[in-house]
């Protein structure tokens, strides 16, 4: 038996709670649907990682892009490559990649492979995706069992950049294509035998450790003909390589010519926490895109020279600095097509982009923006055909999944070497048991 | 029990409560007020433990389906990865340093607060303030500029003759940067001591000064003994925080734990096994682990208790 009164109470007491759950409900849904097409136009989302200088040229060629396709706005957003190569595996995960992607040839295995890429082929069939004017080299690049996912959009290699007036102050010659690494030691040799001051009355040192860096292992190890992976599940290197590598480098650290090791820590893939760029040593080991970050922070002294050999074997290869695709479910796979074509293959793209992601893939683009080079630029464009010219050896296989991991693990790794906690040996044991798991 | 003059309030649960009966009834509203509580609880703690528990026997990459790997991941973990031994070391290391200074410095300063006489409020919300502000990362990246090469803790050290360069750059010193940042964070164990000791019936106090007990002795036999409950909920509530640092050590190591993985703690291990190197199986097998080595560790502290704690009530 129950009161009347108490009944209404309650009745209505349920009806406020659902309200009240309702509102939370839908005010939790409902957001999202609308941004990809209000008021019938296309909204693409464009993803990139890069310096401010790449973020300022790119958001400017997506402006002529949006001019020239009135019904087309592009959402864009870029970050450090770290972070990038983070959030993007997340949104992979969720089905939420960007409409129009930047790439790292590392990435590529995974996402094509996992069916995260939409296919392109079609839109290169029916013409909305150019490829006539690419450069060949590069045309195998950013294909997965025998599928379109990606295309370069630049052609890169690696270099050092180097401090011309130090090198002339110590009496070494400028760097020339065939330099051995011995040259190289002898260079930094003489660089800190100067002693030099960086900032805060700090040692300047002739080299930064490249013993961080496993781009710059892997040239060293192509020029003793062997090389990082053999397959896609095997290492292509002992212990004993990278043991030797380690103490290669670790041995010019204790002789003070390579960057000391809480500096050498604090190298995180830009330009302004590398030794050189901190003012603390007169050369860096880098692709020549990011080359570009060195003369506003040092002036026009610094120039690129070629890695280093080993008794005249070089170990550097041209690689598609990133590539672009299009995530498999984007709304709008025409327009992403169209972004991606025009960032290619316009020429006035072209020259806002210029070699902000290295020397551009269209040859045609790629000759027609180096007339307009000067300073730095041209300097980038030059040494991608000096390069070419002085001759590199096939570049590799497309690295791994487990590459993406390896690469930090290899910085990390090393630094166990440089701060004392392990000897070059037991830190290549840890390195090659730890690639072993993320490579089976 | 309590001491103070006022008042006894009149208990809300006296005299014109509902009949018994409508108790019952009244459970059908109180569920359906509760239901975006129980979603929550269901939706976004208990299917998704149960997903991680699930997620710890495969390996899982984030773009594949997960795959059935037993328990690769776990015998990984204990026997394959240097690494993460590392990380347990470092952790507990943190956990020793941080959890006795903290609990030491927040019962020294409730000591001091708790005979002010003037400002008191002022005081007390001066001394809480860290612990709002600690949390953010701000105050973590103004941290790593203080102890950076060239920062103010160098530069003050160096002016007293100290050349210690800069701690965050050195791994033997980079732990306890991150550790002095959670010390600094000493307000909530600082009011909860603040509570137990005007708990403390001043009359204990007074006998023993008759006694002729110095402040001392006042302090190891009546406060320490009275206040051993409070004590040892700070204790279990700080070990098992300080096992889940994550904030103050992402950010002064820039996401990476370093240097040399000095900063590597269990939790940013986890998350760097998980999201940067995407294996979300090892880092869900991770998670496990520390949720049953936590559960342990309370567990030795609690048995401890039995013959440190004193509950007023007991005796007498």
């Amino acid at each position: 038996m129950t009161r009347p009164g108490y009944d209404r109470r309650r009745t209505s007491a349920i009806a406020v709670a659902l309200s009240l759950l309702l509102a939370i409900l839908t005010g939790c849904s409902g957001s999202d649907a609308a941004s990809t097409k209000a008021g019938g136009r296309v909204t693409l989302t464009f993803a990139w990682w890069g310096n401010e200088d790449r973020a300022q040229r790119t958001k400017e060629a997506v402006g002529l892009f949006e001019k020239r396709h009135p019904g087309v706005t592009v959402r864009t957003s870029f970050a450090g490559y770290e972070a990038y190569v983070q959030k993007l595996a997340t949104q992979a995960a969720g089905g939420d990649l960007p409409d129009v992607t930047q790439l790292d040839y590392r990435q590529i295995s995974q996402y094509a492979g996992s069916g995260t890429l939409l296919d392109l082929g079609p839109y290169i069939k029916d013409g909305t995706l150019r490829t006539a004017d690419f450069d060949k080299g590069l045309t195998g690049t950013g294909a997965y069992e025998g599928k379109r996912y990606a295309f370069p959009m630049g052609r890169g290699s690696t270099g050092f950049a180097y401090d011309a007036a130090v090198f002339k102050k110590a009496g070494v010659a400028p760097p020339q294509p065939g330099w051995t690494w011995d040259d190289w030691v002898e260079a930094g040799r003489r660089i800190s035998a100067l002693g030099l001051k960086g900032p805060n009355g700090r040692d300047y040192t002739g080299l930064t450790d490249i013993g961080v860096n496993e781009d710059a292992f892997e040239n060293w190890l192509r020029g003793r003909n062997k090389k990082l992976y053999a397959t896609q599940h095997q290492l292509g290197f002992t212990v004993a390589d990278l043991t030797d590598f380690w103490t290669f480098t670790d041995t010019l650290r204790q002789q003070g010519v390579v960057s000391q090791a809480k500096d050498t820590a604090q190298i995180s893939g830009a330009v302004e926490d590398t030794p050189m760029g901190r003012g603390l040593a007169a050369t860096d080991f880098n692709w020549d895109g990011p080359f570009l970050g060195y003369p506003p922070l040092l002036g026009e002294n610094v120039h690129l020279a070629p890695v280093p050999t080993t008794d005249g074997r070089a170990g550097q290869y041209f690689k598609p600095t990133m590539l672009v695709g299009a995530g498999v479910d984007t709304q709008h796979p025409k327009e992403a097509a169209q972004l991606i074509d025009f960032l290619l293959n316009d020429p006035d793209a072209g020259k806002i982009l210029g070699v902000s992601r290295s020397t551009p893939p269209n040859r045609k683009i790629a000759q027609a923006i180096s007339g307009g080079l000067e300073g730095p630029e041209k300097e980038v464009y030059d040494y991608g055909r000096k390069i070419a010219a002085y001759g590199t050896k096939a570049p590799p296989m497309a690295p791994p999944r487990g590459d993406v991991v390896l690469q930090v693990s290899f910085t990390r790794t090393y630094q166990q070497v440089i701060y004392g906690m392990q000897s070059p040996r037991e830190a290549a044991e840890e390195f090659v048991a730890e690639a072993k798991r993320e490579l089976r | 029990m309590t001491t103070t003059t006022a008042p006894p309030r009149p208990s809300p649960a006296s005299s014109k409560t509902a009949p018994r009966r409508g108790r019952r009834l009244r459970q059908g509203p109180a569920y359906v007020f509760l239901t975006p509580w129980i979603l929550g609880v269901v939706l976004l703690t208990l299917v998704p433990m149960a997903v991680s528990l699930y997620l710890s026997f495969t390996d899982y990459n984030l773009f594949d389906a997960p795959q059935w790997v037993g328990l690769r991941n776990y015998t990984d973990m204990f026997t394959a990865d240097p690494r993460y031994w590392r990380s347990v070391g470092t952790t507990l290391l943190f956990v020793v340093v941080a959890v006795p200074l903290k609990l030491a410095l927040a019962l020294g300063v409730a000591l001091l607060l708790s005979r002010a006489r003037r400002a008191k409020g002022f005081y007390r919300s001066a001394f809480y303030a860290p612990s709002l502000l600690g949390a953010s990362m701000s105050i973590a990246l103004v941290w790593r500029a203080l102890y950076n090469d060239g920062g103010t803790v160098d530069e003050v050290l160096s002016s007293v003759g100290i050349h210690l360069g800069g701690w965050v750059a050195d791994p033997s010193l980079a732990v306890f940067v991150v550790a002095l940042l959670s010390v600094w964070q000493f307000g909530a164990p600082m009011v909860i001591f603040l509570a137990g000791l005007q708990q403390i019936p001043t009359d204990l106090h007074e006998a023993a000064e008759l006694d002729g007990a110095g402040p001392w002795r006042r302090f190891l036999s009546v406060t320490l003994p009275m206040l051993s409950p409070v004590l040892f909920f700070n204790l279990v509530l700080e070990t098992i925080q300080s096992f889940q640092v994550f904030t103050p050590a992402f950010a002064i190591s820039g996401g990476k734990g370093g240097p040399a993985d000095s900063t590597m703690f269990y939790t940013l291990y986890l998350y760097e096994r998980g999201f940067s190197a995407s294996h979300m199986g090892y880092a869900s097998a991770m998670a496990w682990v520390l949720l049953l080595a936590i559960g342990a560790v309370t567990l030795v502290l609690f048995k401890t208790s039995r013959s440190w704690v004193f509950y007023a009530h007991e005796g007498a």
